[in-house]
């Protein structure tokens, strides 16, 4: 928590939060929790892009969502992947090796 | 759908997004008091860290894909700002389309109610109209004769009941006001036949409809309302008609008509079924119902059937209808009463189809105008990721606001134009009543709207391609050349706005024409300083026939002595829109051969004897009439049609001829010729006429016409003898209706309405379009000089005088022009047979016209390119140069 936060690369949020949700469905504080704990704190979601992004990915189809009770029965709205999500985690996972490869090549070049 | 889920239950929505933020800074606060924070403080922290509550809803808004309503709307605000900030612009182009269409809802509301609503009568396409057909005699819509009706109806099985009628008018006196009342004389059965039951009382019965028909009336709606207040009890009462007491039966329901007669009563008509004498005596419409199972055409067939032979077999001897020289025609009722107006109307509209064209074209130029100086912020928006989608909705969206702008524009000006339209020109349009900017008329303009902003909006698009994008960045912001493509989509556009232009204007300059030589037609008599009125004498109040001469000789006298009236003369038909008489004639000697014309003729005029002086028509030969023929024996004056038919170059003074009247007609004989008068229309050649002497009239046929125009020549105003004259007639008799009191060229003048309101708006939209067109080359010019200031610049420096630069402009201009005349010239050739039968005196490619129409367009274009040359002239080379 003592780093400070990276901006987030455009269209890297959306494929964070559905890494967050690959393993299990998660409300927003939960998805906003386990990013930070799956880049070891480098990135912090602030709720001003994560319920956008929440939003903009139910939307599209790849979330759904239904209200229900959190650890210490407040009430909460949880997400989940959908099928259609779960190919797009995959497809966004192969585009972003192939980028991160490219940009690690470039930088590394003379 | 989740749109619609947002869109329906943004109330719902927006709830769940306010509880699922709440509960985030509710689980954020847990969090921290877990962790060892006082409740207070976590609560303050988790808010501090979550931001603002709004604002992250806004946020999410902002997301979500119902948003694209939001960014229509946006869009749409956008389009509206872009549009205010350049007014000059915006104005021109809503002008423009609301002109063209405003145009066209007008004349589309105008072909609607005449043209294309159905006759309002139930089953109105089963209604057809009949009259016989005399090819020999040029009469191609002539009358029935009531024996001819009598056959047909009892032969007919095609049709399952039909009507006859005829026209006219009668002197209603309703208190001490009398009043001129058009009249339909109907068999009992017309009301069956147009299926309209009356709206109070009843109809009149075959019985009552016998010879000498029952003293019964039925009334319009209207004058039930206008003349008797809408009285409750009108039915049953008696009302006085041509001075004679008749019992109102009931009341039509409103806007109930026949044939546009814009009839107010409905009397029998009193045809006798069993007299079938006087097969020769024409004088009766039919209207007929198809029976259920018949078609057009087995009518036809049916009628062809009985002309070839039934016919004679009906009637063995006698005046009978034929296949030949006697037809009987059945056509639709609705084509009858829309009839000649049709291809007008047609005309009408596809001018302001074409005006619209030109109006798109103008302003599709206008956009794409725009949209290239505009090019270099798409060009950035799309680099930054705007979707060429959203791009081009936005192009849309400004087109539609600019073509709903017009739309509504276009809608008032269709309004108060169709008003003004129907006000200005009452007596030209059929079922004028009939014509309301309706629903129809209201989904055709915004039909047109949404296509107009399609278009528009989609025409910069032309040029907002890869390359576009990529050029223009690379450009970094210079000012580049347009391409070669998108200066002919330009050109290409203004083209063809001149050859519509070309086109339109021809029309117009063809029918002004034709208006212009109607009005210098020699009508026959002089219509300046005349002034008439007409009067009839019914037989209840004038039973005595020499009476009702010595009323007019009387009255003429009385009129003679008023101040300011030079002449009186009076006469039974008022010219120059008479319908034709066709009268068989016998001209003693003449016994017509095969091929020569039949002893019949055109026109009947009882006349008094001042006439010929009073409408100073010109006696060629022989004398007119004199007092001293009132006493003696009968005679006639011929026109000189008729000298050069019958009498060929025989002198016909002194030869007599028998007209008909009934039997025991004394022999007439010429005693002068007269100048032929235009009796049937101005464009219509002068019928053979015989003129009578009202004088002698009772005396020698027993029958002086009841029905006469008086006529004046004046040296005052209409205005300032009316009361004078109205004095005297009343003078002889307070309850006789004055009809009509106008100045003869008021009545000259009214023959022409329909051709004048033909002229007039074809004038008016070939201006409107002479002008778009103008504003058209002269923007695809404005921006060519803007466009090449550089290179004008650079020419300049390396020492180009202002002449060759004018010359540059011009040249363009002039191109663009000289293309654009060349095609509307062929495109009006090719129309030309569509315009033919509205001309007069003008054939539709007159030379005369063409050139002069090719000579103000290129004259126009020519003014158009004088702004853009002079600002070309005024290029600075050192700043053109140096610029951007």
């Amino acid at each position: 928590m003592g780093q400070s936060p990276t901006n987030l690369l455009q269209g890297t949020l959306d494929l964070l939060i559905l890494k967050a949700l690959a393993l299990g469905e998660l409300h927003g504080l939960g998805v906003s929790r386990r990013i930070e704990q799956l880049t070891r704190g480098t990135f912090l979601v602030k709720p001003g892009s994560l319920f956008p992004a929440l939003h903009r990915l139910q939307d599209a189809g790849w979330l759904s969502s239904a209200w229900g009770p959190s650890e210490n029965n407040r009430k909460a709205k949880y997400y989940r992947l959908t099928a259609a999500g779960r190919r797009q985690l995959e497809s966004e996972i192969g585009q972003w090796k192939r980028v991160s490869l490219a940009i690690t090549l470039a930088l590394q070049a003379n | 759908m989740s749109f619609l889920r947002n869109l329906f239950t943004k109330g719902a929505v927006e709830r769940d997004l306010d509880q699922e933020v709440r509960a985030y800074v509710d689980l954020l606060t847990e969090e921290k008091v877990r962790a060892g924070m006082p409740p207070d403080e976590a609560r303050r922290a988790a808010r501090l860290e979550a931001g603002g509550v709004e604002q992250i809803k806004d946020e999410v808004r902002d997301e979500r894909r119902g948003s694209l309503l939001d960014s229509a709307l946006q869009d749409f605000r956008y389009g509206v700002r872009l549009l205010r900030r350049s007014p000059g612009f915006t104005t021109l182009a809503v002008l423009t389309i609301g002109l063209g269409i405003g145009a066209n809802s007008a004349i589309f509301s105008v072909i609607n109610g005449v043209v294309r609503k159905p006759l309002a009568y139930p089953r109105a396409d089963r209604l057809m109209f009949i009259t016989s057909q005399f090819p020999t005699l040029n009469f191609s819509k002539f009358w029935i004769s009531p024996p001819e009706y009598f056959d047909f109806r009892e032969h007919t099985k095609a049709f399952s009941s039909v009507a006859a009628y005829t026209t006219g008018a009668v002197n209603l006196s309703e208190g001490d006001r009398p009043e001129r009342v058009n009249t339909a004389f109907v068999t009992a059965n017309m009301f069956d036949v147009l299926g309209v039951r009356p709206q109070r009382g009843t109809v009149f019965t075959a019985e009552q409809d016998l010879p000498g028909t029952a003293p019964v009336a039925v009334l319009s709606h209207e004058l039930w309302q206008r003349a008797f207040g809408g009285d409750p009890a009108i039915v049953g009462t008696t009302i006085q008609v041509n001075g004679a007491a008749r019992e109102v039966l009931g009341v039509m329901p409103p806007g109930f008509d026949l044939h546009d007669s814009k009839s107010q009563l409905w009397l029998p008509l009193g045809l006798n079924p069993a007299n079938r004498q006087n097969r020769g005596s024409h004088f009766i419409y039919l209207v007929g119902r198809l029976a259920d199972e018949a078609s057009i055409a087995q009518a036809n067939a049916e009628l062809q059937g009985m002309l070839r032979q039934g016919w004679r077999e009906w009637v063995p001897q006698g005046h009978v209808p034929n296949d030949s020289t006697h037809r009987v025609q059945v056509a639709p009722l609705h084509d009858e009463v829309v009839g000649n107006v049709k291809r007008a109307l047609w005309v009408l509209q596809g001018a302001v189809a074409l005006v619209l064209l030109i109006a798109c074209a103008n302003v599709a130029n206008l956009l794409l105008a725009r949209a290239e100086s505009r090019h270099k912020e798409f060009a950035v928006r799309t680099a930054l990721g705007a979707a060429r989608g959203r791009l081009l909705r936005q192009f849309m969206s400004e087109g539609i606001v600019l073509s709903v702008l017009g739309a509504v524009l276009g809608l008032g000006l269709a309004y108060w134009g169709l008003k003004a339209l129907l006000a200005a020109n009452p007596e030209s349009i059929p079922r004028a009543a009939e014509i309301t900017l309706d629903p129809m008329v209201l989904a055709f303009t915004v039909g047109v709207a949404l296509v107009t902003g399609l278009v528009f909006g989609l025409a910069p698009l032309l040029h907002i391609g890869d390359q576009a994008v990529s050029l223009a960045i690379k450009e970094g912001g210079q000012r580049a050349t347009s391409g070669a493509g998108r200066n002919r989509v330009r050109r290409g556009l203004v083209v063809a706005e001149i050859a519509l232009a070309v086109m339109l204007v021809i029309g117009a300059g063809l029918l002004i024409r034709t208006f212009r030589n109607l009005t210098s037609v020699d009508a026959g008599f002089e219509s300046a300083n005349r002034v008439t009125f007409g009067l009839v004498l019914p037989p209840a109040t004038y039973p005595d026939s020499q009476r009702v001469v010595q009323v007019i000789t009387d009255l003429s006298r009385a009129l003679a002595d008023v101040p300011g009236v030079e002449r009186v003369g009076a006469m039974q038909g008022l010219p120059p829109m008479r319908p034709v008489n066709a009268n068989d004639t016998n001209f003693e000697g003449y016994a017509p051969g095969p091929g020569d014309p039949p002893a019949n003729v055109d026109y009947y005029q009882v006349v008094t004897q001042g006439y010929f002086q009073t409408m100073g028509i010109e006696i060629t030969r022989g004398r007119a009439f004199e007092s001293g023929d009132a006493i003696g024996g009968p005679v006639v004056i011929i026109n000189e049609a008729l000298a050069k038919r019958f009498y060929k170059d025989r002198d016909p003074i002194g030869r007599r001829l028998n007209p008909f009247f009934g039997p025991n007609t004394p022999l007439f004989t010429i005693i002068g010729v007269a100048r032929d008068v235009k009796q049937g229309g101005l464009d219509a050649p002068a019928g053979t006429e015989l003129y009578f002497s009202h004088e002698q009239s009772a005396r020698v046929t027993g029958f002086p016409p009841r029905q006469m125009n008086l006529v004046m020549e004046v040296s005052r105003p209409l205005a300032a003898l009316a009361p004078a004259i109205r004095a005297a007639v009343s003078a002889i008799d307070p309850g006789l209706p004055i009809i009509q009191m106008r100045t003869m060229d008021e009545v000259v003048g009214g023959s022409l309405v329909r051709q004048r309101f033909l002229s007039q708006l074809l004038g008016i939209f070939a201006g409107v379009a002479l002008l778009l067109a103008a504003i058209g080359t002269y923007g695809v010019l404005a921006y060519m000089v803007s466009e090449r200031q550089r290179e004008i610049g650079i020419r300049m420096a390396l020492g180009a005088g202002s002449s060759q630069v004018v010359g540059l402009v011009f040249r363009q201009g002039l191109g663009i022009a000289g293309i654009g005349i060349v095609t509307g010239i062929a495109g009006a050739l090719a129309l030309s047979r569509l315009t033919q039968s509205l001309l007069y005196g003008v054939k539709p490619s007159d030379p005369a016209t063409f050139v002069a129409v090719a000579v103000v367009i290129a004259l126009v274009a020519a003014a158009a390119c004088l702004i853009p040359m002079r600002r070309a002239t005024r290029v600075d080379p050192l700043t053109a140069i140096r610029a951007d």
